[in-house]
């Protein structure tokens, strides 16, 4: 499996399939923002976000967006605080900032978020 | 879902308003076209009966569920907020048309709502295609100062772009040690109380200017009360900016550079400042579409929409994660609360004007501050203008009648227009600007205090102290 470094210098991406989004590296989710949902509760008893690790990747369901290309639009992205697998997550300085928006033809862009974009972990 | 009901919104209104227009030519054919046009709902209440006390019921229900949604049913009030609002407002809009037959209100509200839209729509885009970038250290003095420079430019281009030109760059000043109350003391002093000197500051302003109040009139008679109240904000805002900041650890320089990209935009966002006057009662040569609920201004400002979203950098829109859904909940709400409130509007009307003569300043002050926390404050500023000038049996709608008002009862018109902008910081909703800022707020990541977390927790605590020094020291006792 790639390294989150090693997916953002080559611009891999990931998938999405309705409201099911494939990341192929494994991850810690802190913080997803999808429109002005804030989600950090990622338990099951919360609707928002469910998140599920396999071998090859991670994938998560965005229960309340059923179409995720219907919801975000065109200078819009899916905001993620994470941690890569195998980092401390109580370092600070490992909390990486994503973006992941639907392209169309299920190709999902991922990219680490640049200083011009506000997102407030 | 959304385009769907964005769809349906416009046909509805394009429907109503050919229906209001045939129906208006048909009433003016009938009517005494010699009689004086007025344009407060105020004085529609003399030519229609009003209408009963139980139709508040759907503004009640809508604000209700505006304060209570996000709360307690979030995912059901995000999926059918707009259809909610839209039916509540059709609810009270055939109530008017079908059971009190007053088309002229209904006429007069959706002529409001176009320009309320239009306005904030345009400087909504507009703004969105500048990018400011503020490479400083996050301090309170520079906060401070952010705040205060918006609260003078909210007097150049308005409350509504003032908000949006500055929340972005003010949100990625503080981005690594923001707070809700960040945004809540930017939405008290640049959405709001900033903007109560000129009449492009705030729209209830502009609605005196309209009627005959001078331009400079506000500057003159309110810069005294603006300055001490925007100042004590800001000084409060200090001291709990300042013990909140984080003892410095951080290694980070600062380049202490400004950045500024997107000068079409610029461009634009004056356009739009221009065209606010582009009205027929402020210059003679522009034509009236009456019976119409829209002008030139409207067509000017919806083009821009258009105009400045096409040509806006897509560089600039990306960083600025443009996206229309700020602006539609703020349309699909509001015009659900444009439509129930004209109940309220009538009734509120009809009261101020049976009492006004027993009415002080400081009575006038916060029935005007109080419903305009939580209605519209450009016609509940306009309704109680006109029963304090028919407390001295003078009439708004005749411009020199206004100049004699202005001249020999300041304190009546300084009490409701300093009312008027500074109470619309007390709700979400008191001003349009608020709810942007708030959404564009969430969309970064932070998350927002609800509808009674805003009112109590910041907005009483806060803002009320100081709104019962401002009646204290310059309305108390005055008559």
């Amino acid at each position: 499996m790639k390294s989150l470094d090693e997916i953002l210098q080559n611009s891999s991406s990931g998938m999405y399939y309705g409201n099911r989004v494939l990341l192929p590296f494994h991850f810690t989710a802190l913080k997803i923002v999808i429109e002005k949902d804030i989600i950090t509760d990622f338990s099951i008893r919360e609707k928002g976000a469910y998140i599920n690790e396999y071998p090859d990747f991670t994938e998560i369901y965005f229960i309340d967006y059923p179409v995720l290309e219907e919801s975000i639009s065109k200078f819009e992205n899916i905001k993620m605080v994470i941690v890569e697998k195998g980092k401390d997550i109580f370092d600070f300085s490992t909390h990486r900032k994503i973006a992941i928006r639907p392209e169309g033809d299920h190709i999902l862009s991922i990219k680490e978020i640049d200083e011009n974009t506000i997102f407030i972990e | 879902m959304i385009n769907k009901n964005l769809s349906i919104l416009i046909i509805l209104v394009l429907i109503l308003i050919l229906h209001l227009g045939v129906l208006q030519a048909a009433d003016q054919s009938i009517s005494d076209t010699s009689l004086v046009t007025d344009n407060t709902i105020s004085n529609h209440s003399e030519e229609h009966p009003l209408p009963a006390a139980f139709m508040v019921i759907p503004f009640i229900t809508l604000l209700l569920m505006i304060a209570t949604g996000p709360l307690f049913y979030r995912h059901f009030w995000e999926k059918h907020y707009s259809n909610i609002a839209m039916i509540l407002g059709l609810i009270t809009v055939g109530y008017y048309l079908f059971v009190i037959h007053n088309t002229q209100t209904v006429l007069h509200t959706l002529d409001e709502y176009i320009s309320f839209i239009a306005l904030l729509g345009s400087l909504f885009v507009a703004s969105g295609g500048i990018l400011i970038k503020i490479d400083r250290k996050s301090t309170p003095m520079l906060n401070s100062l952010l705040f205060l420079f918006g609260a003078v430019i909210a007097n150049i281009i308005g409350t509504t772009g003032a908000s949006m030109l500055l929340i972005r760059p003010f949100l990625k000043i503080n981005k690594d040690r923001i707070k809700p109350y960040h945004i809540i003391f930017f939405i008290f002093i640049v959405s709001n109380i900033g903007g109560a000197l000129t009449p492009i500051g705030d729209p209830p302003l502009f609605l005196g200017f309209l009627k005959g109040v001078g331009f400079f009139w506000v500057i003159e008679h309110v810069w005294y009360i603006w300055l001490p109240t925007v100042l004590a904000i800001i000084l409060i805002f200090y001291f709990v900016d300042a013990r909140n900041m984080p003892e410095s650890k951080s290694n980070i320089s600062y380049s202490n550079k400004i950045e500024f990209k997107g000068f079409k935009s610029v461009i634009f966002l004056g356009l739009i400042i221009l065209s606010v006057f582009i009205d027929p009662a402020v210059v003679d040569w522009v034509p009236s579409f009456d019976p119409l609920p829209i002008g030139i201004r409207e067509i000017i400002m919806l083009s821009i929409i258009f105009i400045a979203y096409k040509s806006a950098p897509p560089e600039i829109l990306a960083a600025n994660e443009f996206d229309f859904e700020p602006i539609k909940e703020v349309a699909y709400l509001f015009v659900g609360i444009f439509a129930t409130m004209m109940p309220a509007l009538q009734l509120i009307a009809y009261e101020s004007n049976v009492y006004g003569q027993s009415l002080t300043p400081g009575i006038f002050y916060w029935a005007t501050g109080s419903l305009s926390a939580f209605l519209d404050n450009a016609p509940t500023y306009l309704n109680f203008l006109s029963a304090a000038m028919g407390k001295f049996n003078l009439d708004v709608n005749i411009p020199d009648q206004v100049l004699q008002f202005e001249l020999a009862h300041p304190i009546y018109l300084s009490a409701v227009s300093v009312a008027a902008v500074f109470f619309g910081a007390m709700t979400y909703i008191g001003n349009g600007p608020n709810f942007m800022v708030k959404s564009i707020s969430e969309r970064a990541g932070i998350r927002m205090p609800s509808f009674f977390g805003f009112l109590f927790k910041y907005a009483v605590p806060i803002l009320l102290p100081i709104f019962i020094l401002v009646w204290l020291v310059f309305y108390f006792g005055k008559v």
